[in-house]
């Protein structure tokens, strides 16, 4: 039992480690590569052609086949291949050398995009994923959903009319509400808009707006709009964005005289010894929280204020209905308040 | 009705539910409230001019704030388990002597007197009733003592506050701020810990609570903890100071089950568990006077003897399990123990333990308790050594340096006492515990989680302390 080196023991144990790290780690792991690979057949790619060409046509741009090949992760060939078949099958045509999409082509990408929209909705209101890992599980899921079980899971979710970034969902008839609204850099200074859409592709830019803990449905107002950068204030807090990433934001302008809230902040901005009237919950919260944040009395008209402050930073304790409720930060910063003028 | 207008109806409530919009839901509770609070401004009359909450929130002001709330947390903590501990030696060893040491003797006599043959009494007294005796002398009296105090914290108020202060510890980790509470009351029982967790609302928070609450050292395992560093540890220190180090490496373990708690936590909550719903919000309800009696009562009735019968039902099968196993020949004189004992023990060299130890923890599963006795009868059944009560009889000798010499007769060293200290900590969860994750959960994959994970770390950890021991 002596005979053996514990050097090669911790050598062998190590190298196994790192072998199982390789092959699983999150989405890079060699078995998940693996797997994806395999499963990317022809009915993926077919889709996923499809819907490029879906978005293509809806900004009024031309596409060739070298577009496509520089936009899909997929071999050269393959996506020849997947064209050739399609047209075959008469879900596209070639205009001269543009690519374009026949009425069965049309319907079918938006049946895709469909189940995409849905299944980002489910999992924003049923799941507890990140918002940034929606897209990528929906995409992944809106080649598996037949068309029945996508008629089933709208009817669970209550045939809703906007996904979570506020892109409109086809319904089973392929009827698509519009996005009304322009684009953030397009407003002029001073204008008063609510945020109706956020653009969660390129991913890079998504990312850098959930950093900044932008929220839709969220009232903002301009106050300086050029070409470096655009600034607005929106709940209480100041916002600087490039235009690059300004134009990932579709706000719709308020015409109306409202009364727009100068003093509408966000609950985590609230100080001791303020009171404050709530003025409702951002469409950021969904599904199970935003249901039991109402349960628990977070409703318009009720009045609000620090109850205790935690010795760690958070998550403070408020005031609400004459019960104490602790509630963490990004909660509290969904929750829109005025603040009253006189403390109670 | 016609199918036609059945159609017709469904068709306009999705063209209706298309209008309301999103918005609906919050109307409605408005709607509710606004009612409600109608309601109560025409029937409740309040005394006006009485301030609310007074008291409350001074003591809230000294419970959560910087400079006390951390230092009364770590003290009420402390008290509780001291008491508990050493409270719970007492009624222990009074329980130990009627049950093990004057029932047990009488029932053998008795059992020889009506000519009962060797092999059921064997069974039954030797190996069914002592691993029950055994286990209510050494479960009953510290969760007798350790539930009530925790529940009138409970019953008081206190308890939401000490959540409210980790809670950003815990978030760290993915966990919620009542998986403190969860945790604390794993000290008492994993299985009591697990119940616990019914008070945490978000099902991922829950999840991993319930996961991770093993990694608590409960009140089954304290006593091995104690023991083994009493006589290994206190031992490589000066005699005047052996307690202390004993004491101090047993705070040690705990800790590190802590910290196994977060690391685990948060591998849990960035992984497996990163799809569960997660909803946070925690009521600090306000302080009331605990009901003394009825706390004592239903603390008693709900956690320990809820507890101790699912420990008993589970203890009296090991113990037949264990004398079976020790009293079975395979190939001529060789018992099935001792065959597995040798074939564990190339694995149970590599971890540091020994093929006795890996032996007990795998018929120990039903109750931690009976680990102890357990490896002193497999010990003494291995080496062939004089002493013990016979095959298959679990004891426990009265003085702790007996129990060293037979350890290290045994081929203990300082190496396997670490080690199963170690192991006792990460190993999976008693068959009590297993059941309670299976009905609280609900889900045989989590009961299988919760119940594999600790071992592999287990064997990871011991593994590696192990080599990196032999390195040197």
């Amino acid at each position: 039992m002596n005979d053996y080196n514990p050097i090669s023991a911790l050598i062998i144990f190590f190298g196994i480690a790192i072998l199982l790290f390789l092959l699983f780690r999150p989405t890079k792991g060699w078995f998940w590569l693996l797997q994806k690979n395999f499963k990317s057949n022809e009915k993926v790619i077919i889709e996923d052609i499809l819907k490029q060409l879906y978005h293509f046509e809806n900004s009024g741009n031309k596409v060739d086949t070298r577009t496509l090949v520089e936009v899909l992760n997929f071999k050269n060939k393959r996506i020849v291949e997947a064209i050739k078949k399609m047209s075959i099958n008469d879900l596209v045509y070639f205009d001269k050398d543009a690519l374009k999409l026949t009425e069965e082509g049309h319907e079918y990408a938006l049946r895709i995009i469909r189940v995409h929209r849905l299944w980002e909705r489910y999992l924003a209101d049923k799941t507890g994923f990140h918002k940034n890992e929606w897209h990528d599980r929906a995409e992944r899921m809106e080649h598996k959903l037949s068309h029945d079980e996508t008629n089933k899971l709208a009817s669970q979710l209550g045939n809703p009319k906007f996904d979570p970034h506020g892109d409109p969902i086809p319904t089973k008839t392929g009827k698509i509400a519009d996005i009304e609204g322009v684009e953030l850099p397009r407003l002029p200074v001073n204008s008063i808009a609510r945020i109706t859409h956020i653009e969660d592709e390129p991913e890079v830019i998504y990312k850098q707006i959930l950093a900044e803990n932008i929220h839709i449905g969220s009232l903002l107002k301009v106050v300086e709009n050029n070409n470096t950068r655009i600034v607005f204030h929106s709940e209480g807090e100041e916002f600087v964005l490039a235009p690059i990433v300004a134009s990932n934001l579709t706000v719709l302008p308020i015409e109306k005289e409202v009364v727009i809230e100068e003093n509408i902040a966000r609950l985590s901005g609230l100080q001791e010894n303020e009171m404050a009237e709530i003025i409702g919950i951002s469409k950021e919260s969904r599904g199970e929280s935003r249901r039991r944040l109402l349960d628990l009395g977070f409703v318009k008209g009720s009045k609000i204020k620090i109850d205790l402050l935690n010795p760690l930073g958070e998550p403070h304790a408020y005031l609400v209905k004459g019960t104490s409720i602790a509630l963490r930060k990004d909660q509290a910063s969904k929750i829109l308040i005025k603040k009253s003028e006189h403390a109670d | 009705m016609s199918k036609k207008n059945i159609e017709h109806i469904i068709e306009l409530s999705n063209e209706l539910r298309w209008q309301i919009g999103d918005d609906f839901h919050d109307n409605l509770t408005e709607g509710i409230y606004a009612d409600a609070a109608n309601i109560v401004r025409d029937s409740v009359q309040t005394e006006k001019g009485k301030k609310r909450f007074r008291l409350d929130s001074k003591i809230d002001k000294i419970v959560t704030s910087k400079t006390f709330g951390f230092p009364i947390m770590f003290l009420i903590l402390g008290v509780v388990l001291w008491l508990t501990i050493i409270g719970a030696n007492y009624p222990s060893s009074m329980l130990a002597n009627l049950l093990l040491d004057t029932i047990h003797p009488a029932l053998k006599s008795g059992a020889s007197n009506i000519g009962m043959p060797w092999w059921l009494d064997g069974f039954l007294i030797d190996g069914v009733y002592l691993a029950v005796a055994w286990v209510i002398a050494v479960m009953l009296p510290p969760m007798a003592i350790f539930f009530p105090m925790f529940t009138l914290l409970e019953d008081f108020g206190y308890l939401p506050r000490v959540a409210f202060n980790l809670d950003n510890l815990f978030k760290k980790s993915g966990a919620h701020g009542k998986q403190a509470l969860t945790m604390s009351m794993g000290f008492g029982c994993n299985a009591a810990g697990i119940v616990a967790t019914r008070i945490i609302d978000s099902p991922r928070e829950r999840l991993i609570a319930i996961i991770t609450n093993n990694f608590s050292l409960c009140n089954g395992r304290w006593p091995t903890q104690i023991l083994i560093a009493t006589i290994f540890i206190g031992a490589v220190v000066p005699s005047s100071f052996s307690s202390v180090a004993a004491l101090l490496s047993v705070i040690g373990i705990a800790v590190l089950g802590m910290a196994f708690m977060f690391l685990t936590s948060w591998g849990l909550s960035k992984t497996v568990l990163k799809g569960e719903v997660s909803t946070f919000n925690l009521e600090l309800p306000p302080y009331r006077p605990p009901r003394f009696w009825r706390t004592l009562y239903t603390s008693l009735i709900d956690r320990t003897l809820i507890v101790l019968w699912r420990a008993i039902v589970f203890a009296a099968p090991a113990g037949a399990v264990i004398w079976l196993i020790c009293n079975i020949h395979v190939s001529g004189d060789v018992s099935i123990a001792a065959w597995l004992i040798d074939s564990f023990d190339g694995f149970g060299w590599l971890l540091g333990l020994n093929g006795v130890i890996l032996l007990a923890y795998i018929v120990a599963i039903p109750a931690n308790e009976i680990v102890i006795p357990t490896i002193l009868m497999l010990t003494v059944l291995a080496t062939g050594m004089s002493g013990g009560e016979g095959a298959g009889v679990m004891f426990e000798l009265d003085s702790i340096s007996a129990t060293g010499d037979v350890l290290r007769a045994g081929g203990w060293t300082l190496l396997t006492a670490i080690n199963l200290m170690l192991f006792s900590l990460l190993h999976n969860p008693c068959s009590t515990t297993i059941y309670t994750i299976y009905k609280e959960t609900k889900s045989a994959k989590w009961t299988a989680v919760a119940s594999i994970l600790p071992v592999i770390l287990g064997f990871i950890v011991t593994f590696l302390v192990a080599q990196i021991w032999r390195l040197f």
